[in-house]
């Protein structure tokens, strides 16, 4: 079904129809559009997922320039899952964003369709510069739901994540720049070994400078625990389902272009990962509401993720793979929950929330499943995460193994005690007597009396629940679906068919 | 040398602004990075000798490398998007230089 030749569609179908639900601002037609294309994406990937399993790569040459010149498309088994599992998340949070009514706001349904168009054409660009451009398409709408769905304040902080990533894409398209300065292409399947020119090295060290920022690697990661958490959870979930995850994306590809896997900053990287680990769990304690202490998890899951990438053997880069699914889909079942509670009771806080496992049944056993599967525990898909990692930095041999092992269990530990804290503060204790109920005009009301019709609705809890259950399904399925991680990181190991299929 | 001084002078005057606290200052070493930037992926087309990119005008072997060129023209339009959001935002936003917020009737207990 889907062809070489309608790759460039997952990119322009998105932004076509934000066009479409721009010029025409029927509220029904907008929401076809805001639930159909994630739909319609999801398909196509899984179509390209299949697909892969005879043919690893499949590229499409725009413009019918020759090879190397023309900007390619291209497909294989990483970057259709990752379309997959990014559009199917979005779904969900959109979902949950139709449940709160926000997708009502002035032209959130365009920007979130642009946003998404941008992810895609991130995730199937095989052209440096072709990235920086679909990283700005990705960001443009993000400041402006920032600013959409955000109250003043929120106004306020959505500049830090601003500034904060408009510097960051510009010193990526300096680096760019660099790049084609000293391998004379930005094509990556032509700066395949690119990196073993000690120029090169260093212009594409800007690249990855700029992508770790984004990324929010420690200690470039302050940005983030500051910004995500002032954006409505929904816009959170959004966020961190495809922010990150696109730079990590992008460091796992150059890293595994440019330089084969031999990165001359191994050292430096393993330091950055070994603070991700940690700082990332331990700054969780410092929080005192739910999504803050959520997006400095979010910290500690980059560091995992990118732990995969530095060790850069096959079986590592399938586990590391294997940990940003699981992380997508797993903070999105948190932020949402979350997002769930704050929509109904008002507020995020822990001494503001109690009680919470006597009101909403369903909510707690999903929200004790999400919080296992953060910290790794079973029955979850963070436990065959972590046990991928483990196994990886065991194979890794040496003093890495040792380190690194340490250093995942410390950082599971320090998460589980946090996460004890949040689970204490929200869900044990007395019951509320009061609450803080949603108002169209002022954001929150003043305290109301709780009365016990008050729940988190049904409409509210699905998205959470989906998510959840699909993380269940990981762990159940998790042979299978290591399977196609492995294939996915084989396809970063051994360039030829990548290289082969865009030089044509 | 014209160039790479032009490239440091903007960098310098850009990393300045931003530093400022006020939103437009920092709109405006935002902008002035982007055409740091810009200059700089120009020079990847080796301007020191090379002439315009046009084979007919400058011959094959001196024309310019088109490529840099190209990417330049993508890149100042994205700056320009970027720069008209911004200066929107600073516009809606809090009043440019106080920490003071806009009285909207908003309450802000999470």
């Amino acid at each position: 079904m889907m062809t070489a030749a309608l790759l460039p569609f997952l990119a322009v179908l998105p932004i076509a129809a934000s066009a479409a639900t721009v010029l025409w601002r029927n509220a029904t037609w907008q929401r076809v559009w805001l639930l159909g294309i994630p739909v319609l994406t999801a398909l196509a990937a899984l179509d390209l997922l299949l697909q892969h399993r005879d043919t690893p790569v499949i590229a499409e040459n725009v413009g019918a320039f020759v090879p190397g010149v023309a900007i390619p498309f291209v497909s294989d088994t990483f970057s259709a899952l990752m379309i997959l599992v990014t559009s199917f998340t979005v779904l969900m949070c959109l979902v949950f964003m139709t449940a709160t009514g926000e997708n009502r706001y002035r032209l959130v349904t365009p920007l979130v369709l642009m946003l998404l168009g941008g992810v895609n054409g991130a995730f199937l660009t095989g052209d440096l510069f072709n990235l920086f451009v679909f990283v700005e398409v990705m960001l443009l709408p993000s400041y402006a739901l920032i600013a959409v769905t955000g109250t003043w304040r929120r106004l306020g902080i959505g500049r830090t994540f601003v500034v904060v990533n408009l510097l960051t894409s510009t010193i990526l398209l300096i680096g760019v720049g660099l790049v084609y300065a000293t391998a004379e292409t930005v094509n990556l399947a032509l700066l395949v070994g690119a990196g073993s020119d000690p120029r090169t090295m260093l212009s594409s060290g800007v690249v990855l400078l700029a992508l770790s920022i984004k990324a929010a690697i420690v200690p470039l990661h302050t940005w983030l625990p500051r910004t995500y958490p002032a954006t409505s959870a929904s816009v959170m979930a959004l966020f961190s389902a495809l922010h990150t995850k696109v730079a990590l994306y992008a460091l796992y590809r150059i890293t595994s272009t440019l330089y084969e896997g031999q990165p001359p900053w191994i050292m430096v990287l393993a330091v950055l990962v070994g603070l991700s680990l940690v700082v990332g769990s331990y700054s969780t304690f410092s929080e005192r509401v739910m999504r803050r202490a959520l997006s400095w998890q979010m910290v500690a899951g980059v560091g995992h993720i990118m732990l995969g990438l530095m060790l850069f053997t096959q079986f590592s880069l399938g586990a590391g793979i294997f940990y940003m699914i699981h992380h997508i889909i797993t903070m999105g079942a948190l932020i949402l929950g979350a997002g769930a509670i704050e929509q109904t009771y008002g507020s995020g806080r822990y001494e503001r929330l109690s009680g919470i496992i006597r009101r909403d049944r369903l909510l707690t056993i999903g929200y004790a499943l999400a919080l296992m599967s953060l910290i790794g525990l079973p029955p979850s898909s963070g436990f065959f995460g972590k046990v991928g990692l483990v196994q990886a930095s065991a194979q890794a041999g040496g003093a890495w193994q040792a380190v690194f092992i340490t250093l995942i269990f410390v950082g599971a530990l320090g998460s589980l005690v946090a996460m004890q804290r949040l689970w204490v503060g929200v869900f044990w204790g007395p019951d509320m007597e009061d609450y803080l109920p949603d108002s169209p005009e002022t954001g929150r009301g003043a305290k109301v009396k709780l009365t016990d019709d008050i729940r988190v609705t049904p409409r509210l809890l699905a998205p959470m629940a989906v998510l959840v259950l699909t993380q269940l399904t990981m762990f159940v399925l998790a042979g299978p679906l290591m399977q196609v991680t492995t294939r996915a990181a084989e396809g970063l190991v051994e360039l030829a068919p990548y290289v082969q299929a865009v030089t044509g | 040398m014209i160039l790479p001084l032009t490239i440091g002078v903007l960098t310098a005057g850009a990393i300045y602004l931003m530093l400022q606290r006020g939103m437009v200052r920092i709109i405006f070493g935002l902008s002035l990075l982007a055409h740091a930037a810009n200059l700089l992926i120009l020079s990847a087309g080796v301007t020191a000798w090379r002439g315009e990119p046009f084979p007919e005008a400058a011959g094959a072997a001196d024309a310019g490398d088109p490529l840099p060129q190209a990417f330049v023209l993508t890149a100042i339009v994205i700056a320009l998007a970027v720069t008209v959001l911004m200066l929107a935002m600073a516009v809606i936003g809090h009043n440019d230089d106080t920490k003071r917020m806009p009285e909207t009737g908003e309450t802000h207990r999470r």
